[in-house]
């Protein structure tokens, strides 16, 4: 046999060597290979510029049990940098494409694909997975992914479980900047946490956008938000798709025209697909670089050969490369990561004013004027809620009805607000017999 | 990690999370504290869908005095990341809302920040009513008027909110 | 790249639909530039073939892989351009066949003959080439191939991934940018030396006679020039220190009008813009000093048949300084967005457009001037767009002066450099150093530290003597810790897929770079630690 001749022998080196920067957890072994090819199950979020990039590297760096999730379909712009579709693949659905072309590439890789939404799945399926990689565009998706993993999470004696800690290493691009994080949900900062670390929207004002246009965007704009509403030109109730080329025609002749009233110049078929489609530029080497950032963290979440990053590293390579890896801190009050739903322990028979006088009244609490919903069955249920009298009203009746009758549960979470505390409360319902 | 047994089933169930988004538990807050002026009311369709409602605002003085103005409320799932969708729903004639129900107001737009709620922006409408602001309109005639006719202006506000026209354009009563 | 046509009805080629995404990054004529391109790589390795993915996808014009080895198992784990089936196949080829079913626009060879062969018989070979990639090379061969490509003008990137650590060089003689794209650009506003058309305006307009719709829609450049006229008259000069500034924000609120309805908390946003804008845009109009040296450089030469058109519009540039321009550059011709009307905002907008084009004008007439003498066959291609576009980037030109490999491996490195980052124990330049010592075990011993498991520990205390007379050679003392030469054994020369990809990303927007003359490359070095995420740029 060759010495390190063989297929893995790369990876081998890293994981059968000991060395100084190794996690404390490290023992060099053969069995680590084993244990990345045969246990460990991995989830992909997204498989588009950053998901066929880590589909690649966390195939060849020694992962089998891959999943990974997208809505989306191939589109033709996606080619620039989503290496694994190709012109023949435009309309189909990204996951699928990407999967099979990873499995037939690396033999002995299995993709498992979802053409889906991450909101059509529930807790099981995220808790069957050992770490999460998300390769996403949308903040929405994040927060909500963020959401699911730090709901996971289990307390003993208010605790953590290390065992329900499921890491997330995320990634984002745009254009020739990058960034990675890894997240230790409940242990360092969230997705929540940092949510000002997203631009905000670029919104104009509307009166601006209404009167005193003064640049390309603003036509565009003034098109997309006002005059198509009035004008219907595709029959009413049509809206805006991005992607008809009628309708990024339509907008376009018609802000060229706004913008020649004004003299205005820059209104180009380009820009006016950019502004309505907010499309964000990208090319294959950033996607390229973050990918692989996060791929080698989660290679070293899964082996401990090496200690992770902390935990978040930022990208641009415009003038020379520049990085930058800081730890991003845990928000003390963070709406999602700070919460450690503590048991509130009630009986069926209770009424709910009972357990709102508890949360008033208990020395624990002193609460001013709780208001309380549910998550029953997947939906948010108000239980309760102090203001606006609207709505106190309907709710009201509540008030005497018992936790049985209300759908309450053992296990299930309650959120209170209150202005006692800057965020939303979590209680886990803890049924007395 | 290499230790734990994830022998979860592959097939994916329809998913159900015992947690709510933080865009709810946020909006939760924002309206459980929700402390509306006396002109101002709501109306929730739906109380377990705190994110879709409908303010109405029948302000006690100013142009609008005697009037009632009905605006829905949109809360997305990037709340507060991105502010709610308003727009009205009660024809006005007003220079900061147009004919269509764009709000012309800047917490909602290009000066929203993730700090501000659903507060914050009952009271910036209130305000729109008590002092419409003709130097950034939405609806330039009603400006234009306001800023060279105070009277007319008033007029033509009382005249829309009885139900009658303006120019060709007829404005639907909304007298409370 | 908007299909022609006599109808306004603007819908894209194909093609631009496909590089939407990028050529709102470089533009068509970025495209165009990189459609032209030739890049060589030497070796298909993972780093390599990492590397041409990231070039094939956007669309360069075309690729050459040099590569004499059949594929390996090792190559089947870490290359995603290899098949399992492929083993014992020239990697040159197959790689190539994978790479190119990309992006059917690539075209692309393969070379199955050894580099050292290249460079010993066919000195010309490199000629065609844009630039070229070299992977997985002993020094002695890296050495030939940098003092053959420097001699030959043709800029060479170096990429290796070893372990953890990810090593990227860049050898260019000169390389000159235009559109460098910075990232946060100080506005051009010209409040201290405004040119005639501009203070004529601004005089025309009366602020106290508006009404106070006019009075809070005027661009906050009127504002300020206002404001600053009255400054300048108190004090005598403009605003300078930070308490000077503070007082002129002062100054521009008290010209803030109250509104009249009383309520009293509307404020007028273009008076709050200015008042924010005080600190950029009262900046003197300065030349930066990198600019200011590329013109000094421009200054002395004497143009000739072989002068680039970047240097001869820098001549120009500088001549426009010295004579028309009174010791500015010219106007850069694009404003910040400024609450206002639309009237008083696009008369403010053309009024620095016309400027621009002006100035710009002024250069190109020079431009042509030179070109001229130098003889009617020296022509810049569509030089009246280069001429707008070197005016335009004026302020944030980039000339990059390499260093030759050669030159840093055996002749002067920069001592001090190397002394001070080696103090720092956080210094991703450790890995510098580590690299060079791996080189030199392996041209001693044939092999790269703890390429055998049997060996590693021996490796260890060699690999420690290659360490410390290279210290030696530098005049350092032994400071680097055993923590790095163990680690360095450790890897035994792996090239790790993640790794790979990492630089192979990297390295790519580096040709694009070079190609397209658009943004500014690396100068020289940059190592990546995948061990902590960190990443760090030397001139050595």
């Amino acid at each position: 046999m060759l010495p390190w001749g063989e297929r893995w022998g790369e990876v081998r080196k890293l994981l059968e060597r000991p060395g100084p920067f190794t996690h404390p957890d490290f023992e060099p072994s053969p069995d680590t290979l084993k244990m990345l090819q045969e246990n460990m199950k991995v989830l992909v979020i997204g498989a588009g510029g950053l998901g066929c990039e880590l589909l690649k590297d966390l195939a060849l760096m020694g992962f089998t049990k891959l999943h990974v999730i997208d809505m989306d379909t191939i589109d033709l712009s996606n080619l620039n940098r989503q290496f694994l579709f190709r012109k023949k693949d435009i309309g189909e659905s990204k996951a699928k494409v990407a999967a099979e072309f990873v499995n037939h590439r690396v033999k002995g890789c299995h993709v498992t694909y979802y053409y889906n939404k991450i909101q059509d799945f529930g807790e099981d399926f995220y808790r069957s997975f050992h770490l999460v990689v998300c390769g996403l565009d949308s903040i929405v998706a994040r927060r909500w992914i963020n959401g699911m993993l730090l709901s996971l999470l289990c307390y003993e004696d208010g605790m953590l479980e290390q065992n329900s800690v499921i890491p997330l290493v995320d990634g984002g691009t745009e254009g020739f900047k990058g960034n990675a994080r890894v997240v230790l949900p409940g242990l360092t900062a969230c997705i929540e946490c940092t949510l000002d670390l997203f631009p905000p929207q670029v919104n104009f004002p509307l009166c601006t956008i209404a009167h005193t246009p003064r640049l390309p965007e603003h036509c565009i704009e003034y098109v997309r938000i006002l005059l198509w509403p009035k004008e219907n030109p595709f029959s009413s109730e049509t809206a805006i798709d991005g992607d008809d080329p009628q309708h990024i025609n339509w907008i376009f002749e018609k802000a060229q025209k706004r913008a020649a009233e004004y003299g205005i110049s820059g209104v180009t078929y380009r820009l006016t697909q950019g502004v309505v489609k907010r499309i964000i530029p990208a090319v294959a080497s950033t996607n390229a670089v973050i990918a692989a950032a996060c791929a080698t963290e989660a290679f070293k979440l899964a082996t401990s050969a090496c200690t992770p990053m902390n935990n978040y590293f930022v990208f641009n390579d415009t003038d020379g490369i520049y990085t930058y890896t800081y730890e991003q801190e845990k928000k003390e009050d963070c709406v999602a990561c700070s919460q450690v739903p503590q048991e509130l322990e009630m009986k069926l028979s209770d009424k709910l004013q009972d357990v709102i006088t508890t949360l008033a009244e208990s020395l624990q609490y002193q609460m001013k004027k709780p208001g309380l919903t549910a998550m029953i069955a997947g939906k948010t249920k108000s239980l309760y809620l102090h203001s606006p009298a609207s709505i106190e009203e309907k709710l009201r009746p509540n008030l005497k009805k018992t936790i049985e009758e209300l759908g309450l549960q053992d296990g299930m979470e309650l959120a209170v607000a209150d202005v006692t505390s800057p965020n939303t409360v979590l209680f886990r319902i803890k049924i007395k017999t | 990690m290499k230790n734990q047994k994830k022998d979860g089933t592959d097939a994916p169930k329809q998913g159900t999370q015992k947690r709510a988004s933080a865009a709810q538990l946020r909006i939760t807050k924002d309206i459980n504290e929700l402390t509306l002026p006396k002109t101002c009311d709501t109306e929730f369709p739906d109380p377990d869908d705190l994110l879709t409602f409908k303010l109405i605002i029948c302000p006690d003085e100013g142009f609008y005095r005697g009037g009632r103005f009905v605006f829905s409320f949109k809360v997305g799932p990037n709340y507060p990341h991105e502010p709610p969708k308003v727009k009205c729903e009660t024809m006005v004639y007003h220079p900061n809302i147009d004919l269509e129900g764009n709000v012309c107001l800047n917490i909602l737009r290009e000066d929203w920040k993730p700090v501000l709620t659903i507060n914050s922006i009952v009271y910036g409408l209130q305000y729109l009513f008590l002092e419409p602001n003709p130097e950034d309109p939405l609806n330039k005639e009603a400006a234009e008027v306001l800023q060279n006719n105070r009277r007319l202006f008033e007029q033509n506000v009382v005249k829309t909110m009885k139900g009658g026209y303006i120019g060709n354009v007829y404005f639907d009563r909304c007298l409370k | 790249m908007e299909s022609s046509g006599g109808t306004p009805s603007c819908e894209l080629t194909d093609k631009a639909k496909k590089y939407d995404r990028q050529l709102r990054l470089w533009g068509d004529h970025g495209q165009v530039a990189l459609e032209s391109g030739h890049v060589c790589l030497i070796n298909a390795s993972a780093s390599g073939t990492e590397t041409l993915k990231s070039l094939v996808l956007p669309g360069l014009g075309s690729v050459t892989i040099i590569d004499d080895t059949k594929v390996t198992p090792q190559d089947v784990g870490n290359n995603f351009f290899v098949e399992s089936e492929s083993v014992g196949s020239a990697r040159g080829e197959v790689t190539l066949r994978l790479l190119l079913e990309l992006n059917p626009e690539v075209r692309g060879t393969f070379v199955e003959q050894p580099l050292t062969e290249i460079l010993d018989n066919q000195p010309d070979f490199f000629t065609p080439f844009s630039c070229v990639v070299a992977t997985c090379l002993p020094e002695c061969t890296l050495l030939t191939l940098s003092k053959v490509l420097w001699e030959a003008k043709i800029p060479l990137v170096v990429v290796r991934t070893y372990g953890m650590i990810g090593y990227l060089r860049v050898q260019m003689e000169e390389h000159t940018v235009v559109e460098s794209h910075p990232d946060n650009e100080m506005p051009d506003l010209r409040l201290d030396r405004p040119f005639p058309a501009l203070q004529k305006y601004i005089d025309s307009l009366d602020l106290d006679s508006m009404d106070h719709r006019e009075h809070s829609h005027v661009p906050y450049v009127v504002i300020l020039y206002k404001v600053l006229q009255r400054w300048i008259q108190e004090h005598g000069a403009a605003p300078a220190s930070y308490k000077e500034r503070k007082a002129f924000a002062e100054m521009v609120r008290e010209g803030m009008r109250e509104k009249e309805s009383g309520r009293g908390d509307t404020i007028e946003e273009n008076f709050e813009e200015g008042i924010k804008a005080v600190n950029t845009a009262l900046l003197p109009t300065t030349i930066p000093s990198v600019v200011q040296s590329i013109l000094n450089e421009a200054s002395s030469i004497t143009p000739s048949p072989t002068t680039k058109p970047f240097w001869i519009m820098a001549r120009a540039l500088h001549e426009f300084i010295t004579s028309e321009g009174r010791g500015a550059l010219p106007v850069r011709g694009t404003i910040p967005d400024m609450t206002a009307d639309s009237e008083k905002y696009i008369k403010v907008q053309n009024l620095y457009r016309e400027q621009a084009a002006q100035d710009a004008d002024w250069v190109l007439r020079r431009v042509q001037e030179h070109s001229q003498q130098l003889g009617p066959r020296k022509v810049i291609s569509s030089l009246e767009s280069s001429v707008k576009t070197f005016c335009k980037n004026a302020h944030a030109l980039r000339v990059i002066k390499g260093k030759s490999i050669a030159e840093e491996y055996k002749g002067s490195i920069n001592l001090s450099e190397i002394g001070s980052h080696l103090e720092n124990p956080d210094s991703e330049l450790v890995w510098y150093v580590m690299l060079r010592a791996v080189d030199q075990f392996q041209s001693e011993f044939r092999a790269y530290p703890g390429y055998f498991q049997d060996q590693v520990e021996t490796d260890i205390v060699r690999l420690k003597v290659c360490v410390n007379k290279l210290l030696a050679d530098w005049g350092c003392g032994p400071i680097i810790k055993d923590d790095f030469i163990h680690e360095m054994c450790r890897y035994g020369a792996a090239e790790v897929h993640s790794v790979a990809a990492y630089m192979g990303g990297c390295a790519a927007h580096e040709v694009i770079k070079v190609v397209t003359g658009q943004y500014v490359p690396v100068n020289h070095t940059h190592i990546y630690s995948a061990i902590t995420a960190t990443s760090a740029t030397f001139s050595l």
